[in-house]
């Protein structure tokens, strides 16, 4: 049976987030979600609230929208409202790509049909899934195009890794990575990327043969870095860890529907295969290094400096970011890039002032809750 | 020859053989009962129960009187970490939580004083009884909770609710000792002063404890080892201090932990867990908790012990039922919730005491009915928790993936979107 692809309007876009549902006694991950969901239920929001893996998670998935404000205002109300119900329970909310301190094992199964068999097939892996990323839709016209931006999006992913990196501390340690999130999700046998095909149809095939073998029923079986979404008709970024902020996750899905405009309005026709020869290390470069990563061009032949990489690009997209009404949030994102700011720095500066795990989440929950907008006031009571 | 190097007879136990023993012989009772698929607390409690009368047959139960410092020292824990689990900004947003602890105590209190009154006893020492009625044993919450790895709103709530019913009936306890001294004949001043010392001294010991560790944490580096032993000695020292000022432990002990949760705007005191010292006073504490039980005063308590008993049961019950749909329960975790603030043990016993010292009168005619109502809930109440905290779902379920290891070969839609 061949995936049929749902057409969408190009461009369109949206986000999923998943956020810690913390206690605030030590701010730990609690297993509030099962109770903040039923209350956010009785609540009418757009787009949706779910469950995740393990009780501690819960996830965001916003409404279509059509431009960058639309998805921050809405953001901004999903945020107030779930921080507002678990204030109710006593829990705190927080973004951050993975919790500095919890131990996995301690976590509980949502005990739902999908995720009780998950655990049941993926043994301990299922617990430290407990990692928390932003996915971005964006919306496209075909299948053959979803399988286009995949490829096209591909040298760009360091750049997301480099601007939402949030989770430099995993199990109580910093790890010295930027984000420690995505090596939870290289543990699963179908992570990494789509494999070289070039179009809709070559795309069905291949898909048949693995479920053929019986290794994927469905497209969620792939957990790859990016990859098509026929029943939405989107390709799907699923690089970033959760930003700190709403604000700093509408700049990143900002920031991919540019790209996306871009590579639609200039088709690159260059073979894919040679991208995914470094693909694997530019994204640990990125990973480990954020900014300072090299980046190696395969088809130029040379390195550069991630940070350098990033502001070219942004230079080169803004006039699609100026048509798009994307400009304000590049120019945040160029802003970060430049002063080499990210939330993992936040991160690791708040640990250096508070020395203690905990102080950092409660901070972090803190900034969840207010914002962006209040980041001055923040940052001057912390210190 | 002259032997004095060798211990004389008869010999004199040690207070460290002493505690060991408890201590041993509570932990293996406990496994006992994990056994046979009971609550470790109740296998503590029954080692206690057939020590008490083993130790008064061979002359020693004078060493299970003096072994109360450990029980002072446990309570002081744990009334410590109730204090700090007690949320007073949860507590402004959710009116609720409030609303039930004051409903389930106050109507606890006055169906047991209703109770005793029919039964025609003297209403200033049914009172005190009624206000002793109120308070749910912190140490078998806490126990079973860490137990059975319980967790959620059912198992936080019940923490702020045993705080609060612990915390009213220390006052109300203050307050009646005013009528009680006044029906004794003491002195005016003595009626109105003491219970006011009470009350005061206890809240400035916590203060003053929760102050000097804010103020010591904060030269001292932020880890939990360091917070430890901190914390842990700090109680100590309250526990020592409140009995050197003659202050009730249970107050000033509550005070403290509530302080230090409460007070500390800039975080200096971290939220160590007390658990790994905990549990080894916790055992000590039920056993003699058991041993200061004698099996015989049930029989003499008799039909008002159980009356007690009953009715603070279903004034408890009422009072949680009737506020939790108003917080947004669902049935399941109110009536879980109502189960849980049942037990009934250590922290009554030493206010039995504590009353009984102050006044004799109270305890020849209260004493037996009081002990036996603890006994009763002392093996009915963890029965009674562990089933609520199961029933509202909170305990550590079974790893899905310990089982079915062969239905679980084949894929199929995995989360991550």
């Amino acid at each position: 049976v061949p995936l049929d692809f749902t057409v969408s309007r190009s461009l369109t876009f949206g986000v999923e987030l998943e956020l810690m549902v913390l206690n605030t006694r030590d701010y730990n991950l609690s297993r509030g979600a099962p109770d903040l969901l039923a209350r956010l239920a009785k609540k009418k929001l757009p787009g949706e609230v779910k469950p995740e893996i393990t009780e501690s998670m819960i996830e965001i998935n916003s409404a279509v929208n059509e431009s960058y404000d639309t998805l921050t205002a809405e953001l901004r109300l999903v945020r107030d409202a779930i921080v507002n119900e678990a204030e109710r329970l006593n829990l705190a909310i927080a973004g951050g790509g993975a919790h500095p301190f919890h131990q996995w094992q301690e976590r509980r199964i949502y005990p739902t049909e999908r995720f009780l068999h998950v655990s049941s097939l993926y043994g301990y892996l299922a617990k430290q899934f407990t990692v928390f990323g932003q996915h971005i839709h964006i919306g496209v016209e075909s299948g053959d195009d979803a399988v286009y931006l995949t490829h096209g999006l591909a040298p760009y992913i360091p750049h997301f890794i480099a601007l939402s990196a949030s989770s430099p501390f995993s199990q109580g340690v910093d790890t010295s990575f930027e984000t420690s999130r995505l090596h939870a999700v290289s543990a699963f046998p179908l992570s990494g990327q789509m494999p070289p095909v070039h179009t809709w149809a070559e795309f069905n095939r291949y898909f048949d043969e693995m479920a053929g073998y019986g290794i994927v029923a469905s497209m969620k079986d792939f957990y790859w870095d990016i990859r098509p979404k026929p029943e939405y008709g989107t390709i799907e970024i699923r690089i970033c860890d959760t930003p700190l902020t709403v604000e700093r996750a509408a700049q990143l899905a900002a920031y991919a529907q540019t790209l996306a405009a871009h590579l639609l309005a200039n088709r690159r026709t260059e073979p894919v295969e040679p991208l995914y020869r470094v693909y694997g290390y530019n994204r640990f470069q990125a990973c480990r290094f954020g900014f300072e990563a090299e980046l190696v061009d395969p088809y130029e032949r040379k390195s550069t400096r991630l940070r350098e990489h990033l502001l070219d690009t942004l230079d080169r997209v803004a006039v699609d970011a100026q048509r798009l009404g994307n400009k304000a949030a590049l120019e945040v994102l160029w802003r970060s890039a430049q002063a080499q700011e990210n939330d993992t720095r936040w991160l690791r500066e708040r640990y250096a002032e508070a020395k203690s795990m905990p102080d950092v989440v409660r901070l972090q929950a803190l900034r969840w809750k207010e914002g962006a907008a209040q980041e001055a006031a923040v940052a001057g009571a912390s210190s | 020859m002259n032997f004095g190097f060798l211990p004389s007879l008869p010999f004199t136990l040690s207070y460290p053989l002493l505690f060991g023993v408890l201590l041993v012989a509570g932990m293996l009772g406990g496994e006992l009962a994990r056994i046979v698929r009971i609550p470790r607390i109740v296998g503590y409690v029954v080692v206690g129960l057939g020590l008490g009368p083993l130790a008064g047959a061979v002359g020693l139960d004078s060493l299970l009187v003096e072994a109360r410092i450990f029980v002072d020292l446990a309570l002081g824990l744990v009334l410590f970490d109730l204090g700090r689990r007690m949320d007073l900004q949860w507590m402004k947003r959710d009116w609720t939580i409030a609303a039930s602890g004051f409903a389930e105590s106050l109507l606890a209190f006055f169906a047991v004083l209703a109770t005793l009154l029919a039964f025609r006893f003297d209403p200033v020492e049914a009172g005190l009884a009624a206000a002793i009625s109120m308070t749910t044993s912190p140490a078998v919450l806490m126990l079973l909770v860490h137990d059975l790895q319980s967790e959620g709103q059912v198992t936080e709530r019940a923490m702020n609710l045993v705080a609060l019913n612990g915390l009213s009936a220390s006052i109300l306890v203050t307050i009646l000792l005013s009528s009680a001294h006044l029906e004794a004949k003491s002195q005016v001043e003595v009626a109105l002063l003491h219970p006011l010392y009470l009350f005061l001294g206890s809240l400035s010991v916590g203060a003053a404890m929760a102050w000097l560790s804010r103020t010591i944490a904060r030269k001292i580096e932020k880890t939990r080892e360091v917070h430890f032993a901190l914390i842990a000695g700090m109680v100590v020292c309250a526990v020592g201090l409140s009995t050197m000022l003659k202050l009730p432990v249970i107050l000033s002990l509550l005070a403290f932990g509530l302080f230090a949760r409460n007070d500390d705007r800039s975080y200096d005191l971290l939220n160590v867990n007390l658990a790994p010292v905990g549990r080894l006073l916790y055992i000590v504490l039920f056993v003699i908790t058991g041993a200061s039980l004698p099996l015989d005063s049930l029989a003499t308590g008799g039909v008002v012990s159980l009356a007690l008993v009953a009715a603070r049961a279903a004034g408890k019950l009422t009072g949680v039922l009737a506020v939790a749909p108003l917080g947004g329960l669902r049935m399941r975790q109110a009536v879980g919730l109502g189960a849980a603030v049942l037990p009934m043990s250590s922290l009554a016993l030493l206010m039995l005491h504590d009353i009984a010292r102050l006044f004799p009168k109270f305890a020849t005619d209260f004493m037996a009915i009081i002990l036996g109502g603890i006994l009763v809930m002392e093996l009915v109440g963890p029965f009674a928790v562990q089933w609520g905290l199961r029933f509202a779902g909170e305990t550590l379920p079974a790893d899905p993936a310990a089982t079915g290891r062969m239905a679980a070969r084949m894929p199929s839609a995995p989360s991550a979107d």
